[in-house]
């Protein structure tokens, strides 16, 4: 078989065993791989009403046909489940070593079931498939996971150097494990599927980590065809100047950006501009202050990821990133002005195992709260104004549990309610809003107030298409993005590089190469459409209907950025007849027909 | 005519191993590459397998490299019976780079997007 195994791994935690089953072929036909299968699968599945930390959620680790294929930047994996944090379905993707390895073990999909009585990591090499006592990794924050986690791999398989180093290890650090609501999954010393809170339903499952090592290959249907259609694609890369572009600065050049268009998120989005970020504007200044290297994923030529290190004997090691949603939501949004503080703020996460979106959402939430008086100091025992570091000790409380950051583990919508201001989180189904402010653009709060898993950074983004200003087309657009960025989580490839009029077109080109089936771009918008709409049925069975799809008040009624507020109300009319759906945000018959989802819909509406 | 690397602008992203195994064996495998990316915290380091040779060496051992200790077995670009790397992965044969045939295209640096290998004549 081209591209895909044609294999699911199925992991039974509860009893402790594996199986391999035969991948269906109309998921390969009909979902092609990723976030696309991962949905399905839950729809299939599991009753998308149960409590997201149950024994009965599945976790599902998936690639696509491309990953390990050697398309540039396809190395990416898609987790899915139910997520604790917004109840809706979840598919966070991360890039790193972990899904190339999944794919050259032989997997195209890893399932977890169930719970583990006692904490287990699990290693996968192969057919060779072990879970492993995990107490003494219990508690441990990632890094020192993951290099003890290498250590055992080296003595059990008898690894060198270069194995070692070319494995991937997804895991959880104590966030995960004390079922923050928040908490991520880490990956390859700093990446992480983040958004939604899968590294809680990792730890409810006692599931410390999964490390995965892969000899095997994925087979080419046309190779000659795809290498000089790699190359081609390097020529138009190199020519356009996007590889130095992409390798130099990164994500690095977007907080500038954002910054001198008033368009970042700052100060709880009372702002759209830091004054403190000024000195950031140009990319070179943060990267002369903190950069080590640059990182690339697996498989990827353009290489955005950086590698950074403060001079703080505190904070030792190096450190994934920061990216840009962390210099802003950790940064700018919490006051914060100085890059060796983001950095400490980013490690602590990145360590402690947290989505650092959501959790400075939640910093900037209390800071809020804390200056108008409704949080007392008694409470926090310190004082959290914006800009004040005692948010690092706020964050490893709330990793930990401890003291007030108990009730910040549940979630921003219960903290911000037992203070009396449900308004002041800004978040979307409980999802802390990314980086780039709502109201500098209206189709990106039309974006994040419809997308299927929450405020997310990697399913609602800024508009891409030519004419995104011209408000009689970006609704349009606004779903043609949607539906283009869920056919590339399903493929999988990096949408960050392969975004919108730039290179759409080549997902088509390298899943045709690669499994020698031809795949159109109409097809694919098809695709793209159907996840949204499974999506969309699995949310309604959880219990989210179309009043979810909102923004917070600031937004939608404080003119903070541009002088402007997003006229969300109108904009969700006109939404939902592009969606082909009905005025409360159901989809309608004719349109599930058309994507043949009849069945599903019957049962659901 | 060889293959220089700058270990300092390599990034770790394996695209040399893909295009190795891709064009030597048709397929995407990195354990069949003639050519291995050590990934470190500080620098990745891509190494280029060398002449086959049937005993293992003892003067190798712990070297430094940019301030940093580094085992000389992964600098060292022989297959040797000690090192699990160079070697077809079912059988065991050795492999051992031939500049992807006559004349010289190798398709690593064809795939290296940061330059960090370059075909140079000297």
């Amino acid at each position: 078989m081209f591209g895909w195994h044609g294999r699911i791994l199925r992991i039974d935690l509860t009893r402790g065993t594996s199986r391999v089953e035969p991948l269906p072929a109309y998921l390969m036909k009909y979902y092609i791989g990723g976030r696309g299968m991962g949905v399905r699968i839950l729809f299939d599945e599991i009753d998308p009403r149960i409590d997201a930390l149950s024994p009965a959620n599945k976790l599902i680790f998936a690639t696509g046909p491309l990953t390990g294929s050697g398309a540039p930047a396809a190395s990416r994996f898609i987790v899915s489940a139910k997520s604790p944090l917004s109840n809706c379905v979840a598919s966070p993707c991360c890039g790193g070593y972990f899904g190339a390895n999944l794919k050259y073990s032989g997997y195209d999909l890893l399932i977890f079931e169930g719970k583990s009585p006692e904490p287990v990591y699990v290693t996968i090499m192969n057919d060779r498939v072990e879970l492993h006592p995990a107490r003494h990794l219990w508690g441990k924050v990632a890094s020192e996971t993951e290099s003890t986690i290498r250590e055992e791999m080296k003595k059990l398989y008898d690894l060198d150097n270069w194995a070692l180093n070319s494995m991937g290890i997804a895991d959880i650090g104590p966030a995960g494990e004390n079922l923050v609501r928040f908490a991520a999954i880490m990956s390859d010393g700093g990446r992480a599927a983040g958004r939604s809170g899968l590294g809680a339903v990792m730890g409810s499952k006692n599931l410390k980590a999964v490390a995965a090592l892969g000899t095997g290959q994925v087979n080419i249907a046309d190779a000659e065809g795809f290498r000089k259609a790699v190359m081609a694609f390097y020529k138009e890369a190199r020519d356009i100047g996007e590889f130095y572009k992409r390798r130099r600065y990164g994500t690095w050049s977007l907080p500038g950006r954002a910054n001198a268009s008033k368009s970042q998120a700052a100060y709880n989005f009372k702002a759209g501009y830091s004054e403190a970020f000024v000195k950031y504007e140009d990319p070179e200044v943060i990267r002369d202050l903190i950069r080590v290297r640059d990182e690339a994923c697996f498989s990827c030529p353009f290489s955005c990821g950086k590698r950074s290190r403060i001079k703080d004997p505190k904070y030792p090691l190096t450190a994934k990133g920061p990216e840009h949603e962390t210099m802003a939501l950790l940064g700018a949004n919490c006051g914060l002005g100085n890059m060796e503080d983001i950095c400490r703020a980013n490690y602590l996460c990145n360590e402690l195992g947290m989505d650092t979106i959501t959790a400075g959402a939640m910093i900037s939430c209390a800071m809020e709260l804390f200056e108008e008086g409704h949080l007392p100091e008694a409470d926090l025992g310190y004082p959290l104004e914006f800009g004040n570091t005692n948010m690092f000790e706020l964050l490893t409380q709330i990793a930990h549990r401890q003291g007030i950051g108990d009730l910040m583990a549940e979630g921003g919508i219960a903290f911000a309610t037992k203070y009396g201001h449900p308004e002041l989180f800004m978040g979307i189904k409980g999802m802390g809003i990314p980086a780039w402010h709502p109201q500098a653009f209206d189709a990106l709060g039309l974006q994040y107030a419809t997308c299927s898993t929450g405020g997310s950074h990697t399913k609602a983004t800024m508009p891409f298409y030519e004419g995104r200003k011209d408000p009689a087309h970006f609704v349009e657009f606004t779903k043609k993005d949607q539906d283009y960025i869920a056919a590339a989580d399903s493929g999988v490839l990096c949408w960050i590089i392969y975004h919108g009029p730039l290179w759409a077109e080549k997902l088509s080109e390298w899943l045709t190469y690669v499994t020698g089936i031809a795949q159109t771009k109409e097809e694919l918008d098809r695709l793209g459409e159907r996840i949204w709409n499974l999506e969309r049925l699995f949310n309604m069975r959880a219990g989210i209907t179309g009043k979810d799809d909102a923004l917070p008040p600031r937004i939608t009624k404080e003119p903070r950025v541009k002088n402007r507020v997003v006229p969300l109300d109108k904009l969700l009319v006109e939404y939902y007849e592009c969606r082909g759906w009905d005025q409360s945000g159901v989809p309608t018959r004719k349109k599930l027909k058309e994507l043949a989802l009849e069945k599903e819909g019957d049962e659901t509406i | 005519m060889r293959i220089k690397i700058d270990h300092k602008i390599c990034t770790g992203c394996k695209q040399c191993e893909i295009a190795c195994s891709l064009a030597h064996t048709g397929s995407v495998n990195p354990w069949r590459s003639r050519i291995r990316v050590f990934v470190g915290e500080e620098f990745c380091l891509p190494v280029i397998a060398g002449p086959y040779t049937e005993a293992a060496c003892n003067s190798k051992g712990i070297r430094m490299a940019e301030g940093i200790e580094i085992d000389a077995c992964v600098i060292c670009r022989a297959s040797c019976p000690a090192k699990s790397v160079y070697k077809e992965p079912d059988t065991g044969i050795p492999l051992k780079c031939d500049f992807c045939g006559e004349p010289p295209n190798p398709q690593c640096v064809e795939w290296c997007a940061p330059n960090a290998l370059t075909l140079v004549e000297d």
